[in-house]
């Protein structure tokens, strides 16, 4: 089996359904495809350089920020605005097909991951396969994640840089 | 003279037609049966009982003695409407029966159940399993003490504790006198645990609410399970009862001498580690022999002897059964490791099991001469025993000591640091230990290092339980590198800072000190219990329990422990050295820092917030659950933390204290109990009260927030402890206090006054003074408006037509 689509952490893998992989340019299809995007960003985006590549890819995709753990303290001291939840706060919220949004906007149709815990983002991505048919999840971390519908695959550090380098033009 | 009447009813009318299990009160017959004839009855054992105590006045009983599953369903519904489950399914299918797999991604399985039952199914079936565990250690350890001390040996804690039992109280209906007495409770939770596990059969419940109601049954039956252990030991056993100063013991593995025979006991079962002391004390071997222990019957034992030591909480168990040091290992129940015995084989310890729980293979020499089994075991005739005889285990190991420690010198060390290196060298790089570890630490680039000669980055992953070597990465290795030797072998060089301590177990609160503090808990002035408890499954080390408790101690918090949590937060020191424990007194107060114990010591934490109910508000205890569960979630700012939790006795723990009124939070890991249960802070119409003084509904507040949270980070966990206290009844004060509290941790770790604040003032009096102009502002922004306090809060029913 190829590596780049085994889960990171193998014994997350939930049963036949499995998340396609996404290359930059299918994560780009998404978001343009998507009416009301979410970008829900997790405590190793603290440090840079994930932490840049998180603002510009929301800049150029117009993408309101959820950032997970404590990680809107960094965020907030360098000047990214983002809206604060737990992890299992708002994968609990998307669900919710009512839910009003962030800001009062709606339901959300299409969820960026990055940066959350493994195994703790791998939990909540199931929530949202079994419970919330209304929205589609993209994962652009360096791991493969199983539980998405789509999802980067495994890679090295140079590789991802280059992956999330790509997102950063429509 | 009193008459006890035992066993029940038995009719022609076939119980009615009710089907619900443990039914013996008048209301669960239905009206016929009144006007059946030949109605029999049938007693059982009929005792007199001449006690002083026969003499009690007149109980009041509520309507929940001994509740069956269904009989608190009404007030499960109710926390469920509140705090929802949200389910994180762990695996995508069933594979329970032979219809499956069933793949229940939108779809429902071959007998019909979905997705969101199965996980309400699996979240039962996991507090069952862990109820079961504590129950039937509770009933061994009863009937071992029982036939150590007599039945009649009294239940008494002396004259600062009444209540030595307030769940059995609230949920059987009255207190044990002696330990025969409590043999009712164990016969009630056994029948009640049978039906729950039942349940999770094929074809059975449907409705994951129902499926949730009864997980939280079997957390109920859990918290009766842990009570009757500790009651017992703590009666029998004379274990502390509730001084608040107990001794400090030595913790570590630095604190291990080396040089002596060392007997360890791993698991939770006090029984063995009673056989041992006694056997220690009465040959005067006390000095000669080093006895300590891992996990929670570590505390227990040194419950009972202060001379003996705690190794440390369960993380330590594969690096100190690698190291060697111990010559005998006595396992009894829980939380051992599985290949223990391959793992001691390897060291040339013996090793002993001493439970039914545990038996690995094993011969019973149980009824053999302790000499025959001591000779079989050091010719290597037998690599241990099974030996079901606590009094035999303490002399079995005690020889076997003596004796191995001398012929085994050699293996009381790991290999060289010239082996571990070139062992070490070849790594490849390719990741998969990274990969397979549970916390993705970096242990790669750790074994990497170390080839190389340096061992800077092992050492760190092995301070604080970083690694906490389960060893998943060593059994994933195509290199077939020992990983876990290595770690082992490299912690050795800080063995010398590897020495702690940690007070003694304490077992209950006294009920004076309930009285000293119930008014200021519950008007919000000591702004609130927080417990550390659980296992050592933590995201990034032990260090962040201790540092979560000395945030709330220095806040005048009061913060609780037990189990491996007490052991992590013993294992931290502040810059002077000195570990919390010597930083803190154990008083029951406002920066107390109190380890009630083992794990079955944790029904002292629901314990004293019963207690407070009864003792500072006088409600009746004996059939009251609901009473009491509504008094103590409406009004006592308490915060269970399990950090590490990953057991199932965790889970059916958490359970039980969630449906007592208690908020948990979990560390990440805990997301992988699939269920969590989460308030919607949005949707205002859900924290509705009626005030039970004028039978208004009032607008309430999200306090508690959520019922059973997981946390990403301890920032996060931090924060939404501070959070979690707040409780309706807070007067101004008191609020004012915990939001204090609450927006200090918010700036500290988020930077910022949380925007959710406004939801928590009631009127411009809570608003704290620090943050005035602040809160100000964020309540105009959110078009705020005073609303009524409420003195009196309930979700219970309002009786309206009374």
């Amino acid at each position: 089996m190829n590596d780049r689509v085994i889960p990171w952490q193998p014994t997350v893998i939930a049963g036949p359904k499995q998340a396609l992989l996404a290359t930059p340019e299918t994560a780009k299809l998404m978001l343009k495809k998507a009416k009301r995007p979410l970008f829900v960003v997790g405590p190793y985006a603290k440090n840079e350089p994930l932490m840049s590549h998180v603002k510009e890819i929301a800049e150029i995709w117009d993408l309101p920020i959820v950032t997970t753990a404590d990680t809107f303290k960094s965020f907030h001291d360098n000047g990214i605005e983002s809206d604060s939840y737990g992890i299992v706060e708002i994968a609990n919220l998307l669900k919710d097909p009512e839910w009003e949004g962030i800001k009062g906007e709606g339901q959300n149709d299409l969820v960026l991951f990055v940066g959350c815990i493994y195994y703790i983002a791998s939990q909540g991505l199931s929530t949202l396969k079994h419970f919330a048919p209304h929205l589609k999840t993209l994962t652009i971390c360096k791991y493969f994640h199983s539980n998405a519908d789509a999802s980067f695959p495994n890679m090295k550090d140079e590789e991802w840089e280059k992956y999330l380098t790509k997102m950063k033009t429509k | 003279m009193n008459i006890k009447i035992n066993n029940i009813i038995k009719t022609n009318n076939e119980v009615g037609d009710n089907l619900t299990p443990n039914s013996i009160k008048p209301k669960d017959f239905k009206v016929d049966f009144w006007k059946s004839k030949n109605i029999e009855f049938s007693f059982g054992e009929i005792i007199e009982d001449n006690s002083p105590d026969s003499r009690d006045e007149e109980t009041f009983m509520g309507p929940t003695p001994k509740p069956s599953g269904t009989d608190l369903r009404s007030w499960d519904m109710k926390l469920l409407e509140r705090y929802p489950p949200f389910y994180a399914p762990f695996c995508d299918m069933c594979c329970l029966c032979t219809f499956g797999k069933c793949d229940l991604t939108g779809k429902k399985g071959a007998c019909g159940i979905d997705i969101k039952a199965q996980q309400g199914r699996f979240a039962l079936l996991t507090c069952c399993i862990g109820a079961a565990a504590h129950s039937a250690h509770s009933r061994h350890l009863l009937e071992y003490l029982i036939h150590k001390c007599g039945s009649d040996h009294p239940v008494d804690f002396g004259n600062n504790i009444d209540i030595e039992a307030p769940i059995m109280r609230t949920l059987i209906g009255k207190a044990p006198k002696t330990l025969g007495d409590i043999r009712e409770s164990m016969d009630y939770i056994e029948e009640e645990n049978l039906h729950l596990l039942s349940t999770c059969h094929t074809g059975q419940e449907g409705n994951h609410l129902d499926f949730e109601s009864k997980a939280f049954h079997a957390g109920l039956m859990d918290h009766i399970g842990m009570e009757i252990g500790d009651v017992s030991q703590i009666a029998a056993l004379d274990l502390p009862k509730g001084e608040a100063n107990t001794p400090l013991v030595e913790l570590g593995i630095g604190a291990i001498d080396h040089d002596k025979p060392v007997i360890l006991c791993i698991g939770h079962n006090i029984a063995p580690g009673v056989g041992i002391v006694d056997y220690l004390e009465d040959n005067d071997f006390e000095d000669e022999i080093e006895l300590c222990g891992i996990c929670c019957t570590s505390i227990d034992i040194t419950r009972y002897s202060d001379r003996a030591k705690v190794v440390g909480p369960i993380s330590k168990q594969l690096k100190f059964l690698k190291s060697g040091v111990a010559d005998v290992v006595v396992v009894d129940e829980q939380c051992i490791r599985s290949d223990v015995l391959e793992e001691a084989q390897k060291k040339g310890a013996a090793l002993i099991a001493t439970t039914d729980k545990m038996c690995l293979g094993l011969d019973d020499r149980t009824n053999d001469p302790v000499d025959a089994i001591v000779a079989d075991i050091i010719s290597k005739k037998d690599d241990g025993a099974l030996i079901l005889d606590p009094e035999k285990v303490g002399e079995v190991a005690t020889k076997l000591s003596l004796s191995l420690s001398k012929s085994r010198k050699s293996l009381k060390s790991l290999p060289d640091m010239d082996k571990i290196q070139e062992d070490a060298f070849k790594c490849t790089e390719c990741e998969w230990c990274v990969r397979v570890c549970p916390n993705s630490i970096p242990i790669m680039d750790a074994v990497s290092s170390a080839g190389k000669g340096d061992f800077e980055s092992t050492e760190k992953l092995y301070d604080h339980d970083i690694c906490y070597t389960c060893g998943r990465c060593e059994q994933e290795c195509p290199e077939n590198i020992k990983i876990m030797d290595l770690m082992a072998k490299i912690g050795e060089n800080n063995l010398k800072k590897e020495k702690f301590n940690i007070r003694v177990g304490r077992g209950p609160i006294q009920d004076v000190e309930v009285r000293r503090v119930g008014a200021p808990l519950v008007l919000g002035d000591i702004p609130g219990i927080v417990a550390f408890v659980g296992c050592s499954n933590y995201p990034d080390g032990a260090d962040d329990v201790a540092k979560m408790a000395e945030e709330f101690l220095e806040r005048n918090y009061i913060v609780v422990t037990s189990g491996c949590g007490a052991m992590s937060i013993g294992e931290y020191k502040n810059e002077e050295g000195k570990t919390l424990y010597e930083r803190f007194s154990g008083d029951f107060d406002a920066r107390g820092l109190i380890n009630v114990g083992s794990c079955v010591s944790n029904s002292h934490i629901p314990g004293v917030a019963i207690k407070v109910a009864n003792i500072f508000a006088k409600k009746p205890l004996e059939g009251n659950f609901e009473v009491i569960a509504d008094y103590i979630f409406n009004r006592i700012g308490a915060c269970g933390v399990a950090w590490g939790a990953y057991s199932q006795k965790a889970a059916a723990i958490a359970s039980g204290v969630n449906r007592w009124g208690i908020p948990v939070i979990l560390g990440p890991h805990g997301s992988k109990y699939r269920r969590l249960y989460l308030g919607r802070s949005d949707k205002e119409e859900t924290w509705n009260l009626t005030d039970m003084r004028t039978g208004k509904l009032i607008k309430g507040e999200p306090a508690p927030e959520h019922l059973l949270y997981a946390a990403e980070s301890r920032e996060e966990a931090t924060v939404n402890i501070a959070k979690n206290c707040i409780r309706p009844t807070d007067n101004n004060k008191g609020r004012q206090i915990k939001l204090n509290h609450y927006i200090d941790l918010h700036k500290k770790y988020f930077g910022t006054i949380p925007e959710d604040v406004y939801r928590y003032i009631r009127n411009e009096k809570d608003i704290p003074i620090t943050y005035k102009n602040d809160v100000k502002e964020i309540l105009e922004r959110n078009d705020w408006e005073p609303r009524e306090l409420v003195m009196e809060p309930t979700i219970l029913d309002f009786p309206r037509d009374e």
